[in-house]
């Protein structure tokens, strides 16, 4: 297995490369709006567009042939150089480094609460299939799946936070980590994405342990005396989590590349979605290339995590050969 | 100080927005933030009995600013954090009079300008005063720097052509003592002091400047610890940096040795202030969260749009303010050989102007927040002249029957004909125009459906409304040049490509609305380059019939307050009645305030004295 894990991290490497030599080679080609606003503004008020654009290059380092740039870039991303980010005027390491704490502090309790409600909900309904119980789960379920999270957000905000003043409407970044005041503010980023990611782990999971809820050895288990909880844990959870890992790495990875920019910009958290499109719509190259590098090393890792959990949650899955 | 003011008053005054609110031409963020709309209205101008020091204010912005070093910086956000923290050399009052921060100015013949600059001006970080040496050095070595290897965005502005070389050369700047520097114009202009040149003009200590002109290190200067942390600030500004958090907050605290508080000759509000023990920018992207936010009292001011201004008119913990711009929302017409060619005719144009009802655009679209627009000057400026302007789409001259007879007859001669209500072209089809619009601009699409609409009722014209991103429009519209191989007779830059029969856009279109042109009420004359033929700005291909680009150069050279209104007066009629565009509507700035807060005004341009708000 150690072989195996050495191949997938020596590809993970070459994609990451290939990854960010693409970004790259798109935010070159691509023209930058804010150039030619700049350019624009200048005629308009009977400057020289073209010394906008000089400026505007300049300032961007753009005056440097293509090569050089890419050049330079790659090599400073090889040595952990990862520049200086145009558009908040900081490093790009800490840029990352402000971002991602804040990303973190609702994603970590949203993931474990979408695993832990989506699976006792989904185990619930497999062992209470069809009763009223189980048709209220689906139902909650598919309303999660299928309400968009930006909207509901924003509906959650609006009757909580301004109508009732239950929780704050902007998000304080001055509050400590672990505090209270934290937690409330979290409430509804994390009830929205919970709701958003619960219903693909719960179906999954009622679907697979439906699967083994009538398999001969829980019968043998019944039979031999375990009580319900030993069986549900021990001899229907470990055979249906093993389909389920992949389903959860998924969903985790949601949470970081999608999710997390449509709940940091309803709810204001300065976190890595936010980070990633703006630094997107700025055209702010080595912020660009950094978070992508978060975003691809995250999802390497997780796919990483997802194989090494297949073996262990299964011995019949052997990498020995390989 | 030099009694600059008195001067002025002779030849009046003109300006165009400072170089920040000029940037909002496209994108404007809607920030009432730090350096936002202030003025000296509804909190009562005189009343600095019941001003005190207290609280901190909060305003909402929807998008964050760039960076600190504001000689790198282009948007109007970074703009506003940095003035908070840096006065500049002076503001204009609603009123167009000059009111001295740092500098006040002189100048006998309206050529060659003396800058003083006040007594107690500190540098922080060890900077020590304040000097003309300063000054200098940073014109000379960074503005006027060529190439421009910091990126200052502004520098073009620092450069003019000299008539006697008839080349473009930079300006020339002496220092004259250890607070006086001159700048010396090759020709009259008595708006400069109201130009970006040096309106809200801020400075650098040259200690800082010399670690990185030498060498023209432009990623030093970039990344310069004290200039991105604005440690140099001194006493030059009402608050001082406290923290910057990316894309959350950034905050500033009350300047207690601010300079404005022991000077003599302004008024008695500035002796305190700021008035805040502080000022935070949350930035909230989302428009119903920041709504929210002020809603529920968590944040003091935020811009509002239209549309939902009425909800807060009717909240008590809410005042609406709502402020003219100069900004008009127009139909460009496409005159180039990708467009529809009886555009060029001016009779056509304005048979046109009789089919759009401004006033419903106004009224119903912009929900009142705004004016009916009819020349390239809000009605409000001092240089519309009603009786030199042509009124289009009001009253009585608006209409079916108005725009059927007068496109008739401008067709005359032509292969288009009405056949009943539509008009065809030779081939017995309807004419069918498009129109483009910005797609992220929900109010932008309700407009481009109502002239739609209005050319389909009235002129029986089919008008297909087309939604477009503005970085799209800016490279496939705006963007014109002649065929590859093909040399033009002439050309005036990337928006006036050449000729409007060779040099076209790289996509046919008919008419546009994605671009709200900038109508500069205090130097009215920015905006000749709209109207000439080989103007920077012509992607649109009009050839005025008269020669309204001379009618602004004698403006812009006479010194006498009277001639100038008439000249521009003249001018301004000529543009309503050649109609160059379909001038719409000007739309105003609409903002909200916590009930408590107290200082700002419903003019134009009331930012000159936002240190003095204060919470009731």
């Amino acid at each position: 297995m150690r072989w195996y894990v050495v191949r997938r991290v020596v590809w993970a490497v070459v994609a990451t490369f290939l990854i960010l030599s693409i970004t790259w080679g798109l935010l070159a080609i691509t023209p930058n709006p804010a150039a030619e606003q700049m350019q624009f503004q200048a005629a308009a008020s009977g400057g020289s567009a073209e010394a906008a654009q000089e400026a505007f290059e300049a300032r961007r380092g753009l005056d440097r042939s293509a090569w050089d740039r890419y050049r330079e870039y790659m090599t400073n991303m090889a040595t952990l150089n990862w520049g200086w980010s145009q558009s908040r005027s900081q490093p790009v390491i800490d840029a990352i480094a402000s971002a991602l704490p804040y990303t973190a502090v609702y994603s970590v309790p949203t993931t474990i609460l979408s695993i832990l409600v989506g699976l006792s909900i989904g185990l619930y309904s497999a062992t209470h299939q069809y009763t009223r119980t189980d048709y209220a789960a689906t139902f909650l379920a598919f309303f999660g799946y299928a309400i968009p999270n930006f909207w509901f957000g924003i509906i959650l905000l609006l009757v909580f936070g301004v109508q009732l003043g239950w929780f704050p409407v902007v998000f304080d970044s001055d509050l400590p980590f672990f505090s209270l005041g934290m937690a409330r503010q979290l409430v509804l980023p994390v009830v929205v994405l919970v709701t958003g990611t619960i219903a693909g782990i719960m179906r999954y999971s009622r679907a697979e342990a439906l699967e083994y809820v009538e398999a001969e050895f829980v019968k043998t288990a019944k039979s031999k005396g375990a009580d319900g909880y030993r069986i549900l844990t021990r001899h229907v959870l470990r055979p249906a989590a093993v389909p389920l890992m992949t389903i959860l790495v998924g969903d985790i990875l949601g949470i970081f590349l999608a999710a997390s920019y449509l709940v940091e910009v309803v709810f204001g958290i300065p976190g890595l979605g936010q980070l990633s499109y703006n630094a997107i719509i700025a055209q702010d190259t080595s912020l660009v290339l950094g978070t992508t590098l978060i975003f691809t090393f995250i999802s390497v890792i997780g796919n990483l995590i997802q194989d090494v959990a297949y073996t262990v949650l299964d011995p019949r899955i052997d990498y020995g050969d390989r | 100080m030099p009694s600059g003011n008195d001067r002025r008053s002779d030849w009046g005054t003109a300006g165009r927005r400072g170089r920040r609110d000029v940037l909002k031409l496209i994108g404007a963020t809607g920030v009432a933030g730090l350096a936002g709309c202030s003025g000296n209205g509804s909190g009562g101008d005189g009343g600095s009995t019941d001003r005190s020091v207290q609280g901190t204010y909060v305003s909402a912005s929807s998008v964050d600013a760039q960076s600190l070093n504001w000689l790198t910086i282009a948007d109007a956000t970074s703009g506003s954090y940095v003035t908070a923290t840096l006065d500049g050399t002076w503001a204009i009052k609603p009123n167009r009079e000059i009111f001295p921060l740092w500098a006040d100015y002189s100048t006998d013949d309206g050529r060659v300008y003396e800058i003083e600059l006040r007594e107690n001006l500190e540098w922080g970080a060890g900077y020590g005063e304040m000097t003309a040496e300063d000054w200098v050095y940073m014109i000379k070595n960074v503005f006027q720097a060529r190439p421009n290897w910091s990126g200052y965005p502004n520098a073009d502005a620092w450069f003019r052509v000299n008539p006697d070389s008839g080349e473009r050369e930079p300006l020339p700047v002496e220092r004259t003592g250890t607070r006086t520097f001159e700048i010396s114009l090759f020709e009259v202009d008595p708006s400069f002091p109201f130009k970006p040149v040096l309106w809200r003009q801020q400075c650098i200590p040259k200690g800082i400047l010399e670690k990185y002109v030498p060498e023209q290190d432009t990623e030093g200067l970039q990344q310069d610890e004290e200039l991105n942390t604005l440690a140099y600030t001194g006493n030059l500004g009402p608050y001082s940096y406290d923290e910057w958090e990316r894309s959350a907050r950034y905050t500033v605290t009350r300047n207690d040795d601010y300079y404005l508080q022991d000077v003599d000759g302004v008024p008695e509000r500035f002796g305190e202030t700021p008035y805040f023990d502080q000022q935070v920018v949350r930035v909230i992207s989302e428009e119903s969260t920041r709504l929210g936010a002020l809603e529920s009292g968590e944040v003091d001011s935020s811009g509002i749009p239209p549309d939902k201004a009425t909800r807060f008119e009717n909240l008590p913990n809410v005042n609406v303010n709502v402020t003219p711009q100069p900004y008009a929302r127009i139909i460009v017409y496409n005159m180039r050989a990708n467009g529809w060619e009886p555009f060029r005719s001016k009779a056509v144009r304005q048979a046109l102007g009789f089919a759009v009802d401004k006033e419903t655009i106004v009224g119903n679209v912009l929900r009142g927040y705004g004016q009916v627009a009819q020349t390239m000057q809000p009605k409000w400026s001092q240089w519309y002249d009603d009786s030199e302007v042509t009124e289009f789409g009001v009253g009585d001259r608006y209409g079916p029957e108005r725009t059927r007879s007068a496109l008739e007859s401008a067709l005359s001669g032509t292969e288009y004909a009405y056949d009943g209500e539509r008009l065809v072209d030779g081939s017995g089809e309807q004419v069918a125009l498009s129109i483009y619009y910005d797609s992220g601009q929900p109010t932008e699409g309700t407009i481009a459906e109502f002239v739609a609409q209005e050319f389909s009722e009235n002129a029986g014209i089919d008008v297909r409304p087309e939604a477009v991103s503005s970085s799209t429009f800016q490279s496939n519209y705006v963007q014109t040049s002649t065929p590859e191989g093909t040399e033009p007779e002439w050309t005036a830059g990337v928006f006036n490509g050449g000729p409007r029969d060779v040099a076209t856009s790289a996509k046919p279109w008919d008419m546009s609305i994605n671009l709200q042109f900038n109508t500069y009420p205090f130097t009215p004359a920015s905006s000749k380059g709209f109207f000439e033929e080989r103007g920077g700005i012509n992607y649109y291909g009009y050839y005025p019939e008269e020669d309204i680009a001379s009618l602004y150069e004698q403006a812009t050279a006479t010194t006498e307050e009277e001639r100038r209104t008439e000249l521009f007066g003249e001018a301004f009629g000529l543009i309503s009645e050649e109609q160059p565009f379909g001038f719409l509507a000007m739309p105003s700035s609409v903002s909200g305030y916590a009930e408590n807060v107290r200082g700002y005004d419903e003019e134009f341009n009331t930012g000159w004295d936002s240190q003095t708000w204060y919470f009731a």
